[in-house]
C-alpha cells in the first residue's frame, strides 16, 4: 500500500441513504468531496452544503468587458482613427455603438460563461481516480458514492472511515491515485 | 403531501371572509377612483387632462390584463410545468376583461357623441397645426379604411369579445377540471392556445395601434404592438409576484410555493425587461437613424418645445431608459433579488410604476398647447392618471377577488401539478 491514495469511496444503495450521508459529511466539515449518483438529485447541493455557483459573477464581468468593448471600438474608430462624418450623424455616439456593444455584451458573456464553467469543474479531465475504482460503472446505473479525498485538511483514514461507515456507507475502500 | 394540503386549503381557507371584505374595499376604492376621475371631467375648464388620463388608465390595466392572458396560453401551448401553480391567479384575473369592457363604452360613447375629442382623426374638420382640415390632409384619406369611426368600434368590440372569450374557454376547462379530473380539459385548453396566441398578438397589436398610436395617426412603427406587449407581459409578471407573495403571506401559498417558482417568474421578468428594452431602444435607433421628420415628429414632440427647449417629456423619457430598463435590468441580475420575497416584492412595484410612466408617455403628450407643444407630464392630469388608475385597478381587484374564492387555490387535477409542486431549478 505504498502507491499515494486519492481518498475513501463508500457506496449507498438509495438516494435517503446517500442524501443524508451527505449531509453527514458537510456537517463533520468536510470540503474536498463528492457525491457520485446516476441521475440528478433534486437538493443534494444543500445536503453537501454547496454554495449557489459564482458562474454568474464571471458572466457578468465578461458582459462588462464586452460592452465596454463594444463602446470603446465605435468611439475609437469614428472619433479617432477614421473621422467621417455619415448621414449628418455624430462622429460618435451611444446611440449606433449600442448595437454593436449590445452584440458584444452577449458574445462576452457567453463566452465568459463556458470559459469560466470549464475553468471553475476543470473539464475537460482525461483521467479520475474514481475512474479506477471496479464498481464506479454501478454510479451510472443503480448505486451511490460518495468520495472524500485526502487532501481535504480534515481526512484522517481512521476517523474519516468511521464517518463514512456510521453514515451508512458500505464497501468503503480506499481509492488509487 | 403537499398535494393533500393543496387540495384541502381551498377549504381552510385562513380567511375566505376577509377575502369578501377586501373585495368590497376594493370595489369601493375604485368607485371612488371612478366618480372624482368623473368629477375631474366635469368640472375642469378642459375636459381633454382627465379624459386622456382615463385613457392611459384603461390602457394600463387592459395591459396587464392582456400580459395574463398571453402567459396562460403561452403556458397551455409549451405544456410548462412549474407556472401551474400560480396560473390559477392569472385565471381568476381574467373574469375582469368584461367589467374592462364596460369601463371602456364611455370612450367608445364619446367617440361617437364628441368625435374628435380623444382620437384628432375621429373628426375630419380638426384643423391640423398648420396644415388644413384632417379630412383634406392625404395622410389621413389614405388611412381612412383603417382609420373610422365604424372600424374603430367594430375592431374595440371585436378585441374585448376575443379576450372574454379566450378568458371564459381558458376558465371553464381549468376551473372544471378541478372537480372531473378528465385530461380532456387540458386538450381543450391546448386547442385554445394555439388559436388565442395568433389572436391574442393581433388583437393586442391592432388594440395599441387603435388605442394609443393612432392619437398621432400620421405617426407610424412597426414596433408598436410588440413595444405594447412587452409591456403587457411585464406587468402581468409583476402583479403575478405580487399576488404570490401577498398569498404566501396571507398563508395560503405556504407548502405550495417553493423558492424556484420565485426565482422562474424573477427570471421571465428579467427576460421581458431586456425585451421591452430591445423593443424599445429599436423603435428609436431606427427613427433616429433614418432621421426622417414623418417619423421624428413624434419624437420630438417628448423631447423639445417649438422654439427647441427642452421640454418635460425629454426627462421622462430618461426616466423610461434608467427606471423601466437599467434599474430593473441590474437589480433582477442578482439571484438573490429574485427569490427572496422582501427584495423581489418592491422592483415589481417599481415595474408596474414605470409601465404607467410609459403609458403616460405615449399617450399624454397627444394634449399639446397653442404652439403645438407637448403640455408638460407634470400638472394636475398625473391626478386625474392616479384617481383612474385606482378607479380601473379597484374594479379589476375586486373582480379578481371575487373570482377567488369560486375556484380552488390551485389546479389541483392538473397533469403537472406534481410536478409544478416540487418545482426545481
Amino acid at each position: 500500500m505504498a502507491a499515494p491514495s486519492y481518498g475513501l469511496i463508500a457506496t449507498f444503495d438509495t438516494t435517503p441513504d446517500l442524501y443524508h450521508a451527505a449531509e453527514k459529511v458537510r456537517d463533520a466539515g468536510y470540503r474536498n468531496w463528492d457525491c457520485i449518483t446516476p441521475f440528478p438529485v433534486h437538493g443534494l447541493d444543500k445536503a453537501m452544503g454547496l454554495p449557489r455557483s459564482i458562474v454568474p459573477r464571471i458572466s457578468l464581468a465578461g458582459g462588462i468587458i464586452g460592452f465596454c468593448t463594444g463602446m470603446s471600438m465605435i468611439w475609437w474608430t469614428g472619433e479617432v482613427d477614421y473621422q467621417l462624418i455619415v448621414g449628418g450623424k455624430p462622429l460618435f455616439s451611444p446611440m449606433f455603438a449600442f448595437p454593436v456593444s449590445y452584440e458584444l455584451t452577449i458574445l462576452f458573456t457567453a463566452f465568459a460563461t463556458i470559459g469560466g464553467m470549464l475553468f471553475l469543474n476543470g473539464l475537460p479531465m482525461h483521467y479520475h481516480a474514481v475512474l479506477k475504482y471496479e464498481h464506479i460503472r454501478r454510479g451510472m446505473d443503480d448505486q451511490f458514492f460518495i468520495v472524500i479525498e485526502t487532501r481535504d485538511p480534515r481526512f484522517n483514514l481512521a476517523n474519516t472511515k468511521a464517518l463514512l461507515e456510521k453514515a451508512g456507507g458500505k464497501n468503503i475502500s480506499e481509492l488509487e491515485a | 403531501m403537499s398535494s393533500t394540503y393543496a387540495a384541502t386549503a381551498s377549504a381552510a381557507l385562513p380567511s375566505e371572509n376577509s377575502t369578501a371584505a377586501t373585495a368590497t374595499k376594493a370595489l369601493t376604492v375604485g368607485l371612488v377612483g371612478l366618480a372624482v376621475t368623473a368629477l375631474g371631467a366635469a368640472i375642469m375648464p378642459d375636459r381633454h387632462g382627465p379624459v386622456m388620463s382615463y385613457l392611459v388608465g384603461i390602457t394600463f390595466c387592459t395591459s396587464i390584463l392582456i400580459g395574463m392572458l398571453m402567459l396562460i396560453l403561452i403556458h397551455h401551448i409549451v405544456d410548462a410545468s412549474w407556472s401551474v401553480v400560480i396560473r390559477r391567479q392569472f385565471e381568476h384575473a381574467l373574469s375582469a376583461f368584461k367589467w374592462l369592457f364596460v369601463l371602456f363604452i364611455p370612450l367608445l360613447v364619446l367617440a361617437w357623441v364628441k368625435p374628435g375629442f380623444v382620437w384628432p382623426w375621429m373628426d375630419l374638420t380638426h384643423e391640423l397645426h398648420g396644415h388644413g382640415t384632417v379630412g383634406a390632409d392625404i395622410l389621413y384619406q389614405k388611412k381612412s379604411g383603417f382609420l373610422n369611426l365604424n372600424m374603430f368600434t367594430g375592431m374595440t368590440l371585436a378585441f374585448f369579445a376575443s379576450w372574454v372569450w379566450l378568458s371564459a374557454r381558458l376558465r371553464k376547462a381549468s376551473f372544471t377540471q378541478d372537480s372531473d379530473g378528465d385530461i380532456k380539459w387540458t386538450f381543450m385548453n391546448r386547442k385554445t392556445a394555439a388559436l388565442g396566441l395568433p389572436i391574442g398578438a393581433l388583437t393586442l397589436s391592432f388594440a395599441a395601434i387603435y388605442w394609443v398610436k393612432s392619437l398621432e395617426y400620421h405617426w407610424f412603427s412597426t414596433m408598436y404592438g410588440v413595444w405594447f406587449f412587452a409591456n403587457c407581459v411585464r406587468g402581468a409578471l409583476a402583479v403575478g409576484v405580487i399576488i404570490m407573495i401577498w398569498l404566501w403571506n396571507r398563508g395560503d401559498y405556504k407548502g405550495v410555493l417553493n423558492t424556484n417558482h420565485f426565482y422562474s417568474i424573477g427570471m421571465l421578468a428579467f427576460a421581458f425587461t431586456v425585451f421591452w428594452a430591445y423593443i424599445t431602444f429599436s423603435q428609436y435607433f431606427l427613427i433616429w437613424n433614418a432621421n426622417v421628420p414623418e417619423e421624428t415628429f413624434w419624437y420630438n414632440l417628448r423631447e423639445v418645445n417649438h422654439d427647441g427647449s427642452t421640454n418635460q417629456w425629454w426627462y421622462v423619457g430618461l426616466v423610461l431608459l434608467f427606471g423601466h430598463f437599467f434599474v430593473p435590468f441590474l437589480y433582477l441580475l442578482s439571484y438573490k433579488h429574485k427569490v427572496v420575497h422582501s427584495k423581489i416584492k418592491p422592483i415589481m412595484w417599481w415595474i408596474l410604476a414605470v409601465i404607467l410612466v410609459d403609458m403616460c408617455y405615449n399617450i399624454m403628450p397627444v394634449l399639446k398647447d397653442g404652439h403645438g407643444d407637448s403640455l408638460p407630464f407634470i400638472s394636475l392630469n398625473l391626478l386625474w392618471v392616479f384617481t383612474s388608475v385606482v378607479g380601473i385597478g379597484g374594479v379589476c381587484v375586486w373582480s379578481y377577488l371575487k373570482s377567488f374564492p369560486t375556484a380552488k387555490l390551485i389546479p389541483i387535477r392538473d397533469p403537472r401539478i406534481s410536478e409544478s409542486l416540487t418545482h426545481h431549478e
